[in-house]
């Protein structure tokens, strides 16, 4: 509210992940592939294998058209996009850190060179002189990464600058060197799956194949390890993602897991075993997985930072606690900079500040859209819950308004969804409390899953004494939102709730409030997909 | 709410000094506009020598258009790398003014990273292609031409914006989905034709500087190669004194004033018209000389020297578009010393190894480092 907010189509955050993702994949390369060139060309030389050394040059200028172009000219992307975004978050980490991306830099300027010359002395250069670049490459592309990585740990794990502000306890920061591994280990594997697009037609074809193939092998192995390192390091609330049931965090878990397993397959089948199947499809799936490999580790590394986008310094929606504490007093109308409206009471004011507030993670009916996540509120319940929004998973930070500000933003999410008339029956009156709960209770709770589950205070009760406990609902806990659902949607969620707390249970429950235990991991999923957070 | 919303900047102090960061900023910015002129300026002449060398009666224009193919790419490399340097700093110092102009323009401001790579790419694809005379090389160079041309539009209407806060409120209630142009300030036009001009004529001077050096081992090309380029970089001067002109009466009557009234902008205006007049003098006298001629190179020098002080000269500017919503002096300041003493070092040591590798590249006598292509 500071900066004007980006009115996109899409939410600023997915455009962040679309460009990133990108750059992450060819950056990596850029990494791996000039180490991988690096000592292919070392082993070349030394056997004197002229077939090898010709793959060299040809797969450099693969690199360098790919790396030096793309890969350089979305590392912009990057910046300008942040920017634009998240103007705050990149001011911040530019005041913090600005001298080590002027190291950084320092260390890119080194890489584009040597890669420059790298790739065009071939002929000319003497062979030692030409690995010499080669190898300066090697030690700049990795010193580049070496810096990166300290501003990007820090966003999730700023340790103990919190307290100091010294720059150093910020870059060596407590996920500095599992990620540092980490994304040494991705470098290799994608330096192993890039090495296969320039495979040779004929001789030395074999060679070649299995000559990649370690290299996706040694980075598949390496990654396992790593990210356990990683995951152990991280913070307590980061690793209660993984068991909050969340479907993003449980396919990228699972896409990551299963692209690097494709992918080592391939390389034992096509690259080690039989390296005449290392055709274009394998390579083509190779690549895929590669980049989802990228895809899904960025997506993990964005989500557990939720609801920071520095954790413990900048909220998600680009707002510092202390300016939330402001604008929950003062209102946004009369704090923000820019807003498109100073009329509070029109129905564009809640509009803007959906924008304003919600735009930067969500949508109105695309990708986290919130029209299915608010699907049967009403104004005076959108209003309510807003207040307690960060109640409820953990991923959403304060909301930064005051009363006014909620109740035009609960009006606005309150009309993206026609308001609910149902006609229940005794045939859909599970699925209508279903629905209810859904709307209702369920972006906070689970019956019978291992997030604060209410089996145990309706477990065994008559839907009659289920539905009499909800008036009193405001009263039990100051995060409650007032229950004020119409009576027959009262009535359904009272039996679906009867109904599901009645179940016999095959497994030991967790205590509620304490989903920590990894062992039951495997129930977190939740009842229905509207129960993900939004 | 205030009449004209400035973003705060936060409460994080600078991590070095106003002055140090400002150094940065200009050196940074002047070696990123000698790639950029290098890139947009050898673009056109690239592009006038190709179609020019396509009849067989040209052939120095022929040879002029292979030689610039292969450093096209390079020119764009160092662009884009010593841009990465200009645009950091621009944001420690302007970052608020910067992000909101940028938000504001959003969609042609991110529109510049894949217009970049299809440019770019396009230079490849010219530099692999334009010996062979394939049809399409001086098609897609001419694209990758107009595409930079855009680029350049788009900078400048971003440049010009980020110090005009007074204009911000409307535009973003006009098109909150970043679909603006700042075309609505008399001075981007001119200031636009000033920099794509400025380009051709500091490449013109950079060429000069090329041809009097093949002057040893081709007497005629590299007479032809000067001769050309010093008229062009003349010609090209004298327009940049009109389009300077029609600049300096299109930015707002009291910013004019106040521009000239300052001392220190006078001097370096002043100095930046005479080191053009100069740059202009040393190389048209030099192109008539029959061998190597200092004055073609002097006078290359002092082109260098324009560009630099042109951008403090913008700088300046700047600063007084701003003077009413920015004061840098009032920034709260903590200095990181050692982490920029380290920077300085890693720096030294940067240049100390790329100046290594090039050393190697010169001793091996036989590379082409500037004119060959990725193989």
């Amino acid at each position: 509210m500071n900066y004007p907010h980006w009115q996109l189509v899409i939410p600023g955050g997915l455009l962040i992940a679309f460009v990133a993702v990108l750059h992450v994949f060819v950056s990596h390369f850029a990494v791996g592939g000039g180490f991988f060139l690096a000592v292919t060309e070392s082993i070349a030389r030394r056997q004197k294998d002229a077939a090898l050394i010709d793959y060299c040059r040809r797969h450099s200028k693969f690199f360098a058209l790919l790396t030096l172009v793309f890969g350089t000219i979305t590392g912009v992307g990057i910046w300008f996009t942040i920017g634009l975004v998240s103007p705050e978050a990149t001011s911040t980490l530019i005041h913090i850190f600005v001298w080590a991306w002027a190291i950084e830099w320092v260390f890119f300027f080194v890489e584009i060179s040597a890669a420059i010359i790298y790739v065009k002395t071939w002929e000319s250069l003497p062979a030692h002189d030409h690995q010499v670049v080669g190898w300066i490459y090697v030690v700049a592309s990795w010193m580049s990464l070496f810096v990166i990585n300290g501003i990007l740990t820090f966003m999730l794990t700023p340790g103990s600058w919190i307290t100091t502000h010294n720059f150093w306890d910020g870059i060596f920061n407590p996920t500095f060197l599992p990620s540092l591994v980490t994304r040494t280990a991705v470098s290799v594997f994608l330096a192993g799956i890039f090495g296969y697009v320039s495979l040779p037609k004929s001789e030395g074809r074999d060679k070649v194949a299995r000559w990649s193939a370690l290299w996706i092998v040694a980075g598949a192995l390496v990654l396992p390890l790593s990210l356990w390192w990683y995951f152990a390091c991280i913070p307590q609330f980061s690793r209660l993602y993984f068991d909050r049931g969340f479907i993003g965090v449980r396919h990228a878990i699972r896409g990551g897991i299963g692209f690097t397993l494709m992918a080592l397959v391939i390389a034992l089948l096509c690259g080690l075993w039989k390296p005449r199947w290392m055709r274009r499809p394998p390579v083509g799936f190779l690549l895929v997985c590669g980049l989802g490999v990228i895809g899904a580790g960025e997506y993990l590394r964005e989500f557990v930072r939720k609801p920071w986008v520095i954790n413990q310094v900048l909220y998600a929606n680009d707002l510092r606690p202390a300016r939330i504490d402001a604008l929950q007093s003062q209102g946004v109308s009369d704090t923000a900079n820019f807003l498109l409206t100073p009329d509070t009471a029109s129905s564009n004011y809640g509009e803007n500040l959906f924008y304003l507030q919600c735009g930067k993670c969500h949508s109105v009916a695309g990708y986290r859209a919130m029209r299915w996540r608010v699907d049967g509120w009403d104004t005076e319940f959108a209003a309510d819950i807003l207040q307690h929004i960060h109640m409820l998973r953990g991923t959403m930070p304060p909301y930064p308004g005051n009363k006014g500000d909620r109740r035009s933003l609960g009006r606005c999410l309150a009309s993206l969804n026609p308001s609910w008339q149902f006609t229940i029956t005794d045939a859909n009156r599970l699925a209508v409390g279903e629905r209810v709960f859904g709307a209702r209770c369920g972006h906070c709770h689970t019956v019978n899953g291992n997030f604060r589950p209410l089996r145990g205070a309706f477990e065994n009760r008559t839907p009659s004494q289920v539905r009499a406990i909800f008036p009193a609902l405001g009263e039990m806990s100051s995060n409650m939102p007032v229950f004020n659902a119409p009576d027959d949607q009262a009535q359904a969620l009272a039996f679906y709730i009867s109904h599901e707390a009645g179940k016999p249970m095959p497994f030991k429950q967790p205590p509620p409030e304490a989903p920590t235990s990894r062992s039951h991991s495997r129930f977190a999923r939740p009842a229905r997909p509207w129960q993900e957070v939004p | 709410m205030q009449t004209v919303p400035i973003p705060q900047t936060g409460s994080l102090p600078l991590p070095g000094p106003v002055w140090l960061f400002t150094v940065l900023l200009v050196v940074s910015l002047t070696l990123h506009l000698a790639a950029m002129n290098s890139a947009l300026g050898g673009g056109i002449w690239a592009l006038w020598n190709y179609f020019r060398g396509r009849h067989a009666e040209h052939p120095n224009s022929r040879r002029l258009a292979s030689e610039l193919a292969l450093m096209l790419p390079n020119f764009l490399a160092f662009t884009v790398t010593l841009g990465v340097a200009a645009l950091l700093f621009v944001q420690v110092l302007f970052g608020n003014f910067f992000y909101t102009s940028s938000i504001l323009i959003g969609v042609l401001w991110l529109a510049v990273i894949p217009l970049l790579i299809a440019a770019y790419y396009g230079f490849y694809y010219f530099s692999y292609t334009s010996e062979k005379g394939r049809g399409m090389s001086g098609f897609v160079l001419a694209i990758s031409f107009c595409v930079l041309l855009g680029v350049a539009f788009v900078y400048v209407n971003n440049m010009a914006l980020m110090q005009s806060p007074e204009r911000w409120q409307a535009m973003y209630r006009a098109h909150p989905n970043g679909w603006n142009l700042n075309v609505g300030d008399r001075s981007v036009i001119p200031r636009y034709l000033h920099i794509v001009n400025g380009a051709i004529a500091l490449f013109s001077a950079i060429l000069a500087h090329f041809g009097m050096r093949k002057l040893k081992a081709d007497l005629e090309y590299g007479r032809w190669i000067v001769q050309r380029s010093a008229m062009v970089f003349a010609a090209c001067t004298g327009l940049q004194f009109l389009f300077g002109m029609w600049m300096l009466m299109a930015i707002p009557r009291h910013i004019a004033i106040v521009l000239l009234q300052d001392p220190l902008a006078v001097t370096v205006f002043g100095m930046a018209l005479m080191s053009a007049v100069a740059a202009m003098l040393l190389i048209l006298l030099g192109s008539f000389a029959e061998k190597n001629n200092a004055m073609v190179h002097a006078g290359f020098g002092m082109s260098l020297v324009t560009l630099f002080l042109m951008v403090c000269l913008r700088y300046l500017l700047r600063m007084i578009y701003l003077k009413p919503y920015a004061n840098l002096g009032a920034l709260a300041v903590s200095p990181q010393n050692g982490v920029i003493a380290l920077f300085m070092v890693l720096f030294l040591g940067g240049l100390a190894t790329v100046g290594y590798m090039l050393r190697l590249v010169a001793r091996s006598g036989k590379t082409r480092i500037s004119a060959d292509g990725p193989n």
